[in-house]
């Protein structure tokens, strides 16, 4: 069995030469126009987490965190794993985001990577620190270390005397940056903190208006910028007149440069600079476009039998065929989609005397400070990055693009810039997640097995979607996007199976959105599967437990449990519907979704009135920032399932707010009950994507279950049900 | 001339037809009321215009004149209690937040639904609550919060 795509080594090959996977690290120093900036995509490893924990004069931990938070909460969970080592209680630990001039550069806050990926390096490299700690207090007191006991913030002596960590620090503190790694981690058994629930420290200036995002930071003597954005794909500047805008008091500059489509003003107050922005005239070129969604097709290359990738084949689909009694082929269909956090990005730089400083919110600090680095021609070392907390990420914040638009004018006006993105920009201008076209054709024999599973489907690229011309057209020829086949290859086991598709870009510019492409994917696995139990006569929830292989035992476990809180198999009302889904994300969490819906005819609304939730994601560091997430993850289910849409017309982008974008509102979101499975054995995995993928599935399923009205394409509406139900 | 947060607060002539919102992160620097849509459509601006909950976005500080507007800064002050108003001790409480940038947004608007309701139903606060957008999810912390606040936790 081939679980990875058939190009994998060619890949790794090229990505490896052309610099993409060592981005941030050694191989590219400096500053090179002609390679672009990359993100940062090295994984950590123990060593790395030396240069994060330090010791202070005061005895103090300070934690300088390698996960940006973005809301998701992993460096509460961090702190707590640098805190269990070292024997200290929350109130001795800070833990802060580190300037990029603070510490060495590390991978981009992506995947839901942050306590699954660091919390291993990060407990060795802190429990690395805390026995040269100890053998230091050995030296203080004249024993062996072995006789120096763990203490809170200390060691005790052989006579009890505690040595706290500030006197063992002493005056310039304490840290290692060269070690031999052979210090073990405390065994699961002796942790009295990993697994706690501790609020987060930042509760208190969050609920009183205190906490800092990138919009609300000041600059003494910033001034005020903002850009002129191409108004369609493809759209090129023509043509640029800012005599008018130039006229105006307190303008400070107007920047053009028709080469590279940039068209900024700079205001000497927040209050002129719309107006002065909007009185430069631009004429932009308009390419036709087609219909994106059109583009992305699963039938054309299904009719054709010509997919790009195969990332699964086992057995004949012929020999499948043959063998089973009922077929279903059917078609599932998902929306591009925006990111929509809140928090629209901005940024302030301040560039002067060859040095620049970014001030932003990005989920990698290290591309934001390469990609500023090629637009004001500065190297990598005069170039400091300053992370700030975001108003949510979801994928959308690999890149801070308002940190570039405002290095530029700041470099132009040579004082700072502050450039914030207002609504219709973020809508407008980032990337989006690509739609999702799928054709499943399946088959079961006559006592409920799959004895074959066909699946081909149709997206963008989305780990290589910010990928630039003229590299991404070489890039495509080969490469695999793992991203858009994130969560595409089912749990079960049938005979027969095989999962193809394509990776092909359109005018819209595709990136990682949460989950990549777990969600879609999961959304048409898990509804094809309900049709099959079905067509079957039978439960779901059995069919899928008959339809598990005996090494999925995690993922059965959470089904089962889930089906026992929501009292699954109870029979329901009419109109009321319970649907059942489960996934596996990243081959690491387990989980299972059963959501409850209604129709009201009355009202004509269909409402998720509850879901459950099992999972397994291993080893659970706090479970109240667990919970948490998965709420969220429940909520992105519900709002994709029955909400989010991004509208085109003409092959261009109709949306600027909220008005055309709809997300899930207090009044559509579900009561929730979560189960954690927590097997102490098991390492922690991710959860900031885990629980999302099968909830629109199970949201489905449960309209079918309620109405027998099969929605196959995504969002599900009260006005698309009524002619199936009516008839 | 109007009240910010208890403060007498004058506004300059040429401001006059500047939103409520940009004058208090611009002018008063209190940036604990965000920016979310500009339109009125997500909640994040919430505050309180004598005392009921109003968009910052789409008041014009000409509209505020001898008014009394309170910002999530100021909301602590207009209870008696020393420390914080009994929402956002909820808030911490029900360990609401993620990322936290709709929060003062939120709370702003449960505050005035709380004052007009004090015993809001589940659905009273679907219904008060929807126009606040939280894209993290929070909804169900929120309303558990608010039920705390009301002394029903």
């Amino acid at each position: 069995m081939n679980q990875q795509p058939n190009s994998t080594l060619n890949r790794r090959a090229f990505l490896v030469r052309t610099g993409w996977l060592a981005a941030g690290t050694t191989v590219l120093t400096g500053c090179s126009s002609i390679i672009p900036a990359l993100p940062s995509t090295k994984d950590p490893v123990a060593e790395d987490g030396l240069a994060w924990i330090q010791i202070m004069p005061d005895g103090r931990v300070r934690f300088y965190c390698p996960r940006m938070e973005m809301g998701q909460g992993a460096p509460l969970g961090l702190t707590q794993i640098v805190a269990e080592e070292l024997n200290v209680g929350q109130e001795a630990i800070d833990c802060i985001t580190p300037a990029t001039d603070q510490v060495p550069p590390f991978k981009m806050t992506v995947g839901s990577e942050g306590v699954s990926q660091f919390a291993e390096p990060l407990a060795r490299a802190s429990a690395q620190l805390r026995e040269a700690l100890r053998a230091r207090a050995a030296g203080k007191l004249g024993v062996p270390p072995a006789k120096v006991a763990d203490a809170t913030g200390g060691f005790a002596g052989p006579d009890g005397s505690v040595l706290a960590y500030g006197t063992i620090a002493g005056q310039s503190g304490f840290s290692i940056l060269e070690a031999d790694m052979s210090a073990k981690p405390k065994p699961a058994d002796r942790h009295h903190t990993v697994g706690q629930r501790w609020r987060h420290p930042d509760l208190q200036a969050i609920v009183t208006g205190q906490m800092t995002y990138s919009r609300d930071i000041v600059v003494e003597g910033m001034a005020y910028g903002d850009v002129l954005r191409p108004p369609a794909f493809g759209a090129e500047l023509l043509r640029a007149d800012a005599d008018k805008a130039r006229a105006m008091e307190g303008v400070v500059a107007v920047v053009i440069d028709e080469g590279d489509n940039f068209v900024g003003i700079v205001t000497e107050n927040p209050f002129i600079l719309d107006a002065a922005l909007h009185a430069i005239q631009a004429d932009w070129s308009r390419p036709a476009a087609a219909d994106p969604v059109q583009t992305l097709d699963a039938d054309k290359p299904w009719d054709e039998d010509d997919f790009e990738h195969e990332i699964l084949s086992d057995g004949s689909i012929q020999a499948g065929r043959d063998e089973a009694t009922d077929h279903l082929s059917h078609r599932y269909d998902t929306p591009f989609a925006a990111h929509a956090a809140m928090e629209p990005r901005a940024a302030i730089a301040k560039v002067s005397g060859g040095k620049a400083e970014i001030w932003c919110g990005s989920q990698d600090p290290y591309f934001v400070r390469g990609r500023v680095c090629r637009v004001v021609g500065l190297d990598e070392d005069d170039v400091v990055v300053h992370p700030h907390r975001m108003g949510g990420g979801f994928g959308g914040r690999v890149p801070c693009q308002a940190s570039e638009e405002a290095a530029r004018l700041s470099a132009a006006v040579g004082r700072p810039v502050r450039v914030q993105w207002d609504r219709e920009t973020e809508f407008r201008h980032n990337y989006f997640q690509p739609a999702f076209s799928h054709r499943i054709a399946a088959g079961i024999d006559g006592s409920g097995r799959i004895r074959y599973w066909d699946h081909g489907f149709v997206s963008s690229p989305i780990i290589f979607g910010l990928v630039p011309k003229p590299l991404s057209y070489i890039l495509d020829l080969f490469v695999a996007d793992e991203g858009t086949a994130r969560g595409a290859t089912l749990p079960y086991a049938p005979p027969s199976r095989r999962v193809r598709y394509s990776d092909v870009r359109t005018q819209v510019p595709t990136g990682s959105w949460r989950g990549l492409g777990a969600a879609p994917n999961t959304f048409a696995i898990e509804s094809m599967v309900d049709e099959l139990a079905a067509e079957a006569r039978m439960d779901p929830l059995a069919f899928r437990l008959q339809n598990l292989p005996k090494d999925q035992g995690r993922l059965a476990a959470v089904l089962q449990t889930v089906a026992r809180d929501a009292d699954w198999g109870r029979p329901q009302p009419a109109s009321i519907g319970m649907g059942i889904a489960g996934a596996i994300y990243k081959g690491e969490t387990y989980a299972a979704i059963v959501a409850k819906v209604s129709v009201d005819r009355a009202a004509e609304t269909i409402r998720v009135n509850h879901v459950w939730c099992a999972q397994d994601c291993g080893r659970v560091v706090n479970p109240d920032q667990v919970e948490s997430q998965i709420a969220g993850n429940i909520a992105w289910g519900c709002s994709m399932a029955l909400k989010e849409q991004v509208p085109f017309d003409g092959g261009q982008l109709d949306v600027s707010n909220f008005d055309g974008y709809d997300v899930l509102r207090h009044d559509d979101a579900p009561n929730i009950s979560i189960t954690l499975i927590d097997p102490a054995k098991a390492a922690p995995s991710g959860v900031g994507e885990s629980a999302f993928g099968p909830v629109a599935a199970a949201i489905a399923n449960a309209v079918f279950a309620a109405t027998g009205h099969r929605f196959r394409k995504l969002p599900i509406t009260y006005d698309d049900i009524v002619p199936a139900t009516a008839s | 001339m109007f009240e910010l947060n208890g403060t007498p607060t004058t506004v300059p002539a040429h401001l006059r037809d500047a939103t409520l919102l940009d004058f208090i992160r611009e002018i008063a620097g209190l940036t604990g009321t965000k920016y979310g849509c500009g339109q009125g459509l997500c909640g994040a601006c919430t505050v309180h215009i004598d005392g009921d909950a109003a968009r910052a976005c789409q008041t014009r500080i000409s509209d505020v004149d001898g008014r009394k507007v309170t910002t999530i800064e100021g909301l602590a002050a207009t209870t008696a209690d020393a420390g914080l108003h009994p929402v956002q001790q909820a808030w911490i409480t029900a360990s609401v937040p993620q990322c936290g940038y709709c929060q003062p947004g939120q709370i702003m608007a449960a505050a005035a639904l709380l004052k007009a309701n004090p015993d809001p139903s589940d659905d009273d606060i679907r219904d008060g609550m929807a126009g606040n957008i939280c894209r993290c999810g929070t909804y169900p912390r929120i309303r558990q919060a608010i039920k705390i606040a009301a002394g029903k936790g």
